[in-house]
Parts: C-alpha cells; sequence; structure tokens
C-alpha cells in the first residue's frame, strides 16, 4: 500500500492539491456565513469573539499547503509529471549549445572576440606606458615598443574580415549551415522519434534519490536529446575553429624570435638581482599577452554575426518546439527552472531547498519504518518504536558501583585451576552493574522517544522546583531577594554558552542534555511562578487571613489558584523554549534524538531529512500545546472571566 | 503574456530572496579560498601573477566552510573554489550540484584519531576498541578517515558506541574520560587531543596503509564551458606557483599575511602540505581508476549509503591540467 502511494505520489498530489483548494474557498465561504451571523451581538475585545472558528484554522491550513505544494513544484509535478523530465531534455540541448552562446553576445552581451581585443589592448597600452620608466637602454626601449606595436597588429588583423583565410570563412559558413539543420531537425517536431525501453523504466520523478530521470520518456523530449547530442558535437567544432589570419603568421615567427632575442639578452647580460627580475617581469608579461594572442581566438565581428543569427534561430526553434511546456515553466515552476550538471538534472530555485510536501510524508514514513534491516530508522534505530527494556538496566540506573566497593572484603580472583568463584562483593557490583537477569518491560524507543524524554524530565524537574521557589519568592522577602539575583544573572545567558560547561561536567549522556534544557525551562517557571504568586489580589488575601485561614491555607487555597494561569502560560512558553533549545543540546554529543538527525542532515544539505526533523519538532510542539490548552481549559476556566 | 507571466513568478520568487540568477562576467573571476589554509599559492595571489596568467581581474573570496564555498557557487557569485575540502565537493555533486573537479589543491596527512593513553591501545591491539565510545565529527573528512582507520586495522564498526561532536567537544570529552577515542581536525583540537591521547596511526603509517586526505580545485560546470581559457590559465599559474615556491622566510610572510597567520603556525602548517605537479596529478589522480575518483566514491559511501561512485567519476576531470 505505502510502495504504491510512494511511487504514485505524483498523483496523490494532485488529489490532495484539489481537496486543499477545495477546503480553502469552503472554510472561507463558512467563515463568511458565520461572521455575519454572529458579528452584530459582539463587542470588539471581548474574549469570547476569539471562541471557535475552526474554519478559519482550515482556510489557513490549506493556504499554507497550496503555497507550499506551490513553492516546492509540488502542483507542477502533480499535473506536468513528465515536465521536468523534457525540462531537462532542454536543459541539455541549453547545456550542449552554451559554449557557442558564450562567445557570442546572445549568450554574454559582447562577443568574446570583443572582450579580448579589449583587454589585450588595454594591457598593452599599461605597458606602452610603463615602458618608459623601466630599467631597459633606450635602444631596447625602441625595440620594446615596436614589439608591443606588433603584438597590437595582430588584434587589428584578426579583427579584420577582408584578412580572414579562405579555410576559416569555410568552417564558419559550415558551422552556420550545420546549426541551421538543427534548427530544421527541431522545427519538423518529434516525428517517430520513441523513448527507449530503459528510458521508460525509469523510476518516476522524485521518487529516489536522483530525483530528476535523465534519459527523456516522451517524443518531445527524445527531439531535444537527440538534438542535444548534435549541438554538443556542433559546439565541439566551434571550438576547434581558430581564425587563421595569413598576414599575421610572419608577424608571429617575427614577435617570437624579438621575444627569444630580449630573453636571451636577460639571462646573458650579467644584470644585478633587482635590474634583472624587473627585466624578466616586463618581458614575461609580454609574452604572456602575445601567447594569449597567437592562437587565432580573436574573431571578425562581422564573421560572427551569421552565428549568432543561427542561433537566435535555434533558440526561436526550441522555443515554439516547447509548446505548452513553456506556460507551464512559467507558471508552475517558480524558480530558474531545471539545470543539467555532469550527472543529473536538479531543480533550481525554490524547489531546490523546499522538498515537496508529498515527498516530506515519504521520507518521513521511511524513517518511521521500524524494520531496520529494510531500510527504516535513522542511522540504526527506529523513529519511534518499542523494545523490551531490561529491568537490570533500570536498577543499575539508581544503584551506584561504589555499593560494591564499599562492602567489606575482596573481589575474587581466578583460582588455581583458572576457575573463579563469585562472592558476594562480586555479585553486588554484577548486580549495581545491570549484569543479571531480572527480566523485561516494553518500553518506548527511537529518536522521537529520546528527545521527548529529555524535555518532558527537563520541564518536569523545571516546573517541580521552579514552581515552588517562584511562589516563595513571590511572598517571601527572604526568598526574593536571596534567589533574584542569582536566577537574574543566569537567565539571560543563551543555552549555547554553557554547552562546553556542561559536557565537562556532565560528560556525553542523557544528563547533560537533560540539565541544559532543565536549566531553560527552570528560569522560566520561576518567573512565571514568582509574577503570579505577587499578582495575587491583596483583598482576596486580606480577606481569607481575616475569616481565619492559615498560612498554608493562604498559600494552598488562596495564592496558588490566582497564580495558575500565570504558572501554565509559563509551561507553554517552556516547552517551545525546551524545542527550541533541543538541537543545541543534542548538538554537544550526538547518538540519538530529532536534533542530532537534523545536526547530520545539516553536513550534507539533505534539506528533505531537515524539513522532516522540523516538521516533527513543530507537530511535537503543536500536541504539547494542545495538551496544555486542555489542562487550562480544565483547570483554570474562570481565566479571562474576572 | 507567457512572458510577464513568467516575469510575474520570477518577481514573486525574487522577492522570497530564493535565488540569485547566474551572471557571469568574463572580465573578472572570483574565486574562494579559505582563510587560515596556508598554501604556497597565496605569494601568488598577493602578487598578482593569477590576474597576470589569466588576463583578467582576480577576485579572492575567503570562505570557513567548503559548503559555503559550494553554495556561492551554485549562487553564481563563485567560479572556481581553490582548496576545497573533498567531503564538501562529494556531498555538493551527491545534490545533483552542477560543480566539476579539475585539480588537487593540497595533499596533507588524513585527520588524526587520539585513544586516551589511559587504555593502552595502539595499532597492534587496536581491536581492543570494539565496544568503546569513539567522538567522530559525523560527515567529515574525519569521519572518513575515521572508518578507514577502523577497516585497516579489521575493528567492526557496528560495535563501538559512535558520538557525534564537534572537534572541540570531542577532544574535551576524550580529556574528561566520556569518549575513549577521539577523532578531530584543526590545529587547536588536535593540539588538546594529543596533551591526553595518541594517535592511532602515526604519519608513517598513514603513508604506508595509503590513508591520506586531500583538497580539491573545483569549478561550476558553467564556468568550465564558457571560459576553459580561464580554467587552464588558472592551473597552469597555480602550477607556477608552486613549482617556484622557494621556502624562503620572505615566503613565508607573504603567506602567514594573506592566510592570516602567526609565522610559525604557517611553517608547520606548509610542512605537512605536498601540492602534487600536474603530470603526478595526470598519472595518478585523474587516471581512469585513480586516487581522486577511487576516494570520491568511497566518500560518497560514507555519507550516503546508496552512492554511486560512477556517477561521481563523471564529474572529476583531469583535462585542464594537460
Amino acid at each position: 500500500m505505502f510502495e504504491w502511494l510512494s511511487d504514485n505520489r505524483a498523483s496523490v498530489a494532485a488529489v490532495l492539491i484539489i481537496l486543499f483548494l477545495g477546503a480553502f474557498v469552503w472554510s472561507i465561504v463558512v467563515g463568511r456565513k458565520q461572521a455575519r451571523l454572529t458579528a452584530t451581538d459582539e463587542v470588539f475585545g471581548d474574549p469570547v469573539r476569539t471562541r471557535g472558528g475552526w474554519y478559519w484554522s482550515v482556510c489557513g491550513v490549506s493556504a499554507l499547503m497550496l503555497v507550499w505544494f506551490y513553492f516546492s513544484w509540488g502542483t507542477g509535478r502533480a499535473y506536468f509529471p513528465n515536465a521536468a523530465n523534457e525540462m531537462c531534455q532542454i536543459a541539455k540541448l541549453e547545456e550542449a549549445v552554451s559554449p557557442i552562446k558564450a562567445a557570442l553576445p546572445i549568450g554574454s552581451r559582447y562577443y568574446k572576440s570583443t572582450l579580448l581585443a579589449s583587454r589585450n589592448t588595454a594591457q598593452l597600452d599599461d605597458l606602452q606606458s610603463r615602458l618608459a620608466g623601466t630599467v631597459f637602454t633606450e635602444a631596447e626601449k625602441t625595440e620594446l615598443e615596436d614589439l608591443i606595436r606588433r603584438i597590437g597588429a595582430l588584434i587589428a588583423n584578426s579583427s579584420n574580415p577582408s584578412d580572414m583565410d579562405q579555410q576559416s570563412r569555410d568552417e564558419l559558413v559550415g558551422l552556420v549551415e550545420r546549426l541551421n539543420e538543427l534548427s530544421a531537425f527541431i522545427d519538423a517536431g518529434p516525428g517517430d522519434l520513441t523513448p527507449g525501453e530503459e528510458a521508460l523504466a525509469q523510476p518516476a520523478w522524485g521518487t529516489t534519490f536522483a530525483e530528476i530521470p535523465i534519459l527523456p520518456v516522451t517524443a518531445r523530449g527524445m527531439l531535444f536529446d537527440t538534438a542535444s547530442v548534435e549541438a554538443a558535437e556542433i559546439a565541439a567544432e566551434f571550438n576547434r575553429i581558430r581564425n587563421h589570419v595569413p598576414e599575421n603568421d610572419r608577424l608571429i615567427a617575427d614577435i617570437k624570435e624579438q621575444i627569444d632575442a630580449l630573453k636571451e639578452t636577460n639571462e646573458t647580460g650579467a644584470f644585478d638581482e633587482q635590474v634583472s627580475a624587473e627585466r624578466e617581469d616586463y618581458v614575461k608579461a609580454v609574452e604572456r599577452i602575445f601567447k594569449r594572442l597567437d592562437d587565432g581566438l580573436i574573431f571578425p565581428a562581422a564573421a560572427l554575426a551569421d552565428v549568432n543569427t543561427a542561433i537566435a534561430n535555434l533558440d526561436a526553434s526550441a522555443n515554439s518546439a516547447q509548446g505548452g511546456l513553456r506556460f507551464a515553466d512559467a507558471v508552475f515552476f517558480p524558480g530558474p527552472g531545471i539545470v543539467k550538471s555532469r550527472t543529473q538534472c536538479t531543480e533550481q530555485g525554490s524547489a531546490r531547498w523546499l522538498p515537496k510536501p508529498t515527498d516530506v510524508v515519504a521520507t518521513f514514513m521511511r524513517l518511521a519504518n521500524p524494520d531496520l534491516e529494510n531500510g527504516g530508522g535513522y542511522r540504526g534505530f527506529p523513529l519511534l518504536w518499542w523494545d523490551w527494556l531490561p529491568v537490570a538496566d533500570v536498577v543499575a540506573f539508581f544503584v551506584p558501583d561504589w555499593i560494591a566497593d564499599a562492602w567489606p572484603g575482596e573481589f575474587a580472583s581466578h583460582g588455581d585451576d583458572g576457575t573463579i568463584t563469585p562472592n558476594f562483593k562480586d555479585k553486588l557490583l554484577a548486580f549495581a552493574q545491570g549484569e543479571v537477569s531480572l527480566g523485561h518491560i516494553p518500553m518506548l524507543d527511537g529518536h522521537i522517544w529520546d528527545s521527548l524524554f529529555r524535555v518532558l524530565v527537563a520541564l518536569g524537574l523545571g516546573i517541580f522546583l521552579g514552581v515552588p521557589l517562584g511562589l516563595f519568592m513571590g511572598v517571601s522577602r527572604f526568598f526574593k531577594s536571596f534567589f533574584d539575583p542569582l536566577i537574574e544573572l543566569y537567565r539571560p545567558v543563551p543555552p549555547l554558552a554553557w554547552a562546553p560547561l556542561i559536557l565537562t561536567i556532565f560528560g556525553i549522556q542523557d544528563d547533560g542534555k537533560i540539565f541544559l534544557l532543565f536549566m531553560v525551562a527552570f528560569a522560566i517557571m520561576v518567573i512565571s511562578a514568582r509574577t503570579g504568586a505577587s499578582g495575587v489580589q491583596l483583598t482576596k488575601i486580606r480577606a481569607s487571613h481575616s475569616l481565619g485561614a492559615s498560612d498554608r491555607q493562604i498559600m494552598w487555597n488562596v495564592i496558588l489558584p490566582n497564580a495558575l494561569p500565570e504558572i501554565l502560560t509559563g509551561i507553554r512558553i517552556a516547552v517551545g523554549v525546551c524545542w527550541g533549545t533541543l538541537v543545541a543540546a543534542e548538538m554537544l554529543a550526538g547518538t540519538t534524538g530529532v536534533g542530532f538527525i537534523e545536526n547530520i542532515a545539516r553536513t550534507v544539505s539533505d534539506y528533505e531529512l531537515i524539513w522532516v526533523t522540523i516538521l516533527i519538532m513543530g507537530v511535537l510542539g503543536l500536541v504539547f500545546d494542545m495538551i496544555m490548552r486542555w489542562v487550562i481549559k480544565k483547570t483554570i476556566p474562570w481565566r479571562g472571566m474576572g | 503574456m507567457i512572458s510577464m507571466l513568467k516575469k510575474a513568478a520570477f518577481a514573486t520568487a525574487g522577492a522570497m530572496a530564493l535565488m540569485t540568477p547566474a551572471v557571469s562576467q568574463a572580465d573578472e573571476v572570483n574565486v574562494a579560498f579559505f582563510l587560515e589554509w596556508a598554501t604556497p599559492n597565496m605569494v601568488a595571489k598577493t602578487d598578482g601573477s593569477y590576474a597576470d596568467a589569466m588576463g583578467v581581474d582576480v577576485n579572492w573570496v575567503d570562505f570557513t566552510t567548503g559548503t559555503a564555498m559550494t553554495e556561492a557557487m551554485l549562487a553564481g557569485d563563485i567560479d572556481i573554489s581553490y582548496s576545497q575540502g573533498l567531503a564538501p565537493f562529494v556531498t555538493a555533486i551527491q545534490q545533483g550540484a552542477p560543480l566539476k573537479m579539475v585539480g588537487i589543491a593540497v595533499v596533507y596527512e588524513a585527520n588524526d584519531c587520539f585513544v586516551n593513553n589511559s587504555l593502552g591501545i595502539d595499532g597492534s591491539n587496536a581491536s581492543e576498541l570494539e565496544g568503546k565510545t569513539v567522538a567522530v565529527p559525523l560527515n567529515t573528512m574525519a569521519d572518513f578517515a575515521f572508518r578507514s582507520y577502523m577497516t585497516h586495522y579489521g575493528v567492526d564498526i557496528s560495535t563501538m558506541n559512535i558520538v557525534d561532536q564537534a572537534p572541540p567537544d570531542g577532544a574535551k570529552s576524550l580529556a574528561d574520560g566520556a569518549v575513549d577515542m577521539a577523532c578531530v581536525f584543526g590545529g587547536v583540537a588536535s593540539a588538546a587531543a594529543s596533551e591526553v591521547g595518541t594517535a592511532i596511526m602515526s604519519s608513517e603509517q598513514k603513508v604506508e596503509a595509503g590513508i591520506g586526505s586531500f583538497d580539491v580545485i573545483s569549478v561550476t560546470e558553467k564556468f568550465a564551458t564558457e571560459s576553459p581559457e580561464l580554467v587552464r590559465a588558472f592551473l597552469e599559474a597555480t602550477e607556477e606557483a608552486n613549482s617556484s615556491w622557494g621556502g624562503t622566510d620572505a615566503e613565508f610572510q607573504i603567506v602567514a599575511t594573506a592566510a592570516g597567520m602567526e609565522l610559525e603556525t604557517t611553517k608547520a602548517q606548509v610542512s605537512g602540505f605536498i601540492m602534487p605537479s600536474a603530470a603526478e596529478q595526470i598519472a595518478n589522480y585523474f587516471s581512469a581508476d585513480g586516487v581522486a575518483a577511487q576516494a570520491a566514491a568511497s566518500l560518497g559511501l560514507v555519507f550516503q549509503g546508496d552512492s554511486d561512485g560512477a556517477m561521481i567519476a563523471k564529474t572529476i576531470d583531469g583535462s585542464f591540467l594537460e
């Protein structure tokens, strides 16, 4: 069942999106209707106004889901399941032509030749202006000036269309022809191109780690895929074409000779070190520029104009061959579309870091599968399951090892025949270390449980220690003045700052993590209980006192109930902050837990896993909050009614 | 109409800062490098040799992690990453990032795993590590080194209790006795760990066992196809910088300043670096079944159980070195 759902997640999403869309519209209709019914008899600011309104929750959730589906390309995938594959084929063509485009205005504003000519001319001018201040002799300077002028002439000759030799011209004409043929091929449409069996057997979009199937699965995809192969060959051909200018041949030979002569002088001249270095640097700089110009990479702009037009035609053909896909791309795939890398096609834009809702659920289900042998769980540990816990382990947790050490006598050592007879002291040690069989009890297990356990224990300790202290601080001068500085000093310090200390004090087990969370919860509970206690109306306390209530009775029956709203709000805040601190706590020494998964996922930028952990923490936080709201409703129904 | 819709979609997405369209400005090349990573080519970076050799302006941008380099390359802000770690590179490839490995920047010793001195465990009785607790920064080169050591000594990792800890934390836990072995990287953490522990493998043993580590020179696919001559020029300039490295005090001073380090630590760090020549890289690293492909494939396996080594190998391209 799950397998089937996972393989057909695009269709599942298609149904879900319609449902969410329906729910969104319906909830607005219902909401408006309800608003008309109740609007007249409610006063602004009346808390009753916020009661109910579940339909607006439906509206909010469906709006969120629709936005998520849209920006993660979930909508696109649901209704255009083959679009990514086709866009991948188009990206292949883009990738194949990119070396040609990069050299033309169509791809990069200027001809590459223009850039080369201007850049090298500027550098030659720079050398020229530096020449006067160099250590060369006057004769050499004249010679260098001539050399620079000649190198400049290389650029001029390469840029003149009439200097081009026939072969280079023919090569460019041939290239344009091939490009036009390619455009014609694309214009002709897919015809009888059919995807191969291997392509059709690929897993669907998003169901595997490789995301988008790379081989074309549609006729249109086949067209672009075939075209991209030809385009790659044309691009390679283009990269091979050099502008051969007959006039430059002689010039190049002369320049080489001149540079060699200069180098020779530099070496044999016996100059002192600084002069020699300066001379060498200058000649090297000249040679570098020359080497960039001697291989015919600069073409006359006029000679490349036809190629530019042919590429523009190819783009036009490719665009019209895409047909409705362009519309889908523009509307349903926000972002720069799909990019082909060497190994795979990947989604760019928001879809890169925002996985689709269905994929997140699928990843969650994979992790939640308790069958560890078949790829379930995370790093050999289930997400949330149960296991048999040896009772002895629990006992060992509470019984310290030193009890065995403190017992009189010695631990047994092996006898003359090599056997060991354990005495009572040995048995006590085994008991304290949990190495005895006391039966098993079922116990929850897994990453979520470990995190939950840490949060619950920390929160419990925080409440049981923090609330009494806070209450006493609200009623007693001693408690208030004694603890106030302590609590206020440590409270603003971010938990992460404690981390290194806690690691040293508590080690790598659960207690350190729990202590970190406890510190957070404790401060919040103290503050809220204190505020609650000190905020009790004096008239209530005086009234009960005058009716003969003892201190204890005032505390239990007046102060505590009146402080409850503050305390319960404090618990709600503490729960949220504890979940927020969990990732930091589990970074200390990660072995298990939701925060641990998040930390590992971050190192490999596994966005699906990151979102799964975000959702787990969000949902757990929500569940806690719902429970707290229920508790608040049951315990202090009078809140806001006074 | 369609282009308007597309624009609207782009604007919405852009407003949420979802993307930075890559615009290649061929007139300048942006190169990522690490501070505190004293590579000899910093001399060439400082004296402008790179700009001279490539004929364009070269902007050097410093980064603190290889993952950030990947992100910047994907955003189109960086064209070449010099000395990106192998681990972030492999991770990026597994995520489908259009990057390419075109050269090896530096080869250095694998990160160390320190065993607490009180245990008396070294290479000869390494199997005693089974059942012990180990602090490892998971999914890093130290993790990779840890697995390599354990495989070499035939220790069953599944029996060990592996704790994910950042190097400074791992070193501290080792000192506290909370863990029995800590695998760390970075000078400070290694120094702290070596106070209380001994490396499981000496430098000589590591060389003998063929356990090493290297940083790569990576470029974006886009830059490699559009400006192959600049990639070539960059590698040539690097090669020249490495071969002209004389190890003089003046050179060390330049590198120390460029890397933002003390002179002494610079010297110590550089002494551990080997910069393979282009010929050596082609012969050993970028050959059909070379070191680069093998290391990347086995690293990929560590990070993602179902990695396909052949896929990563496709992004390793030594042709720019020729």
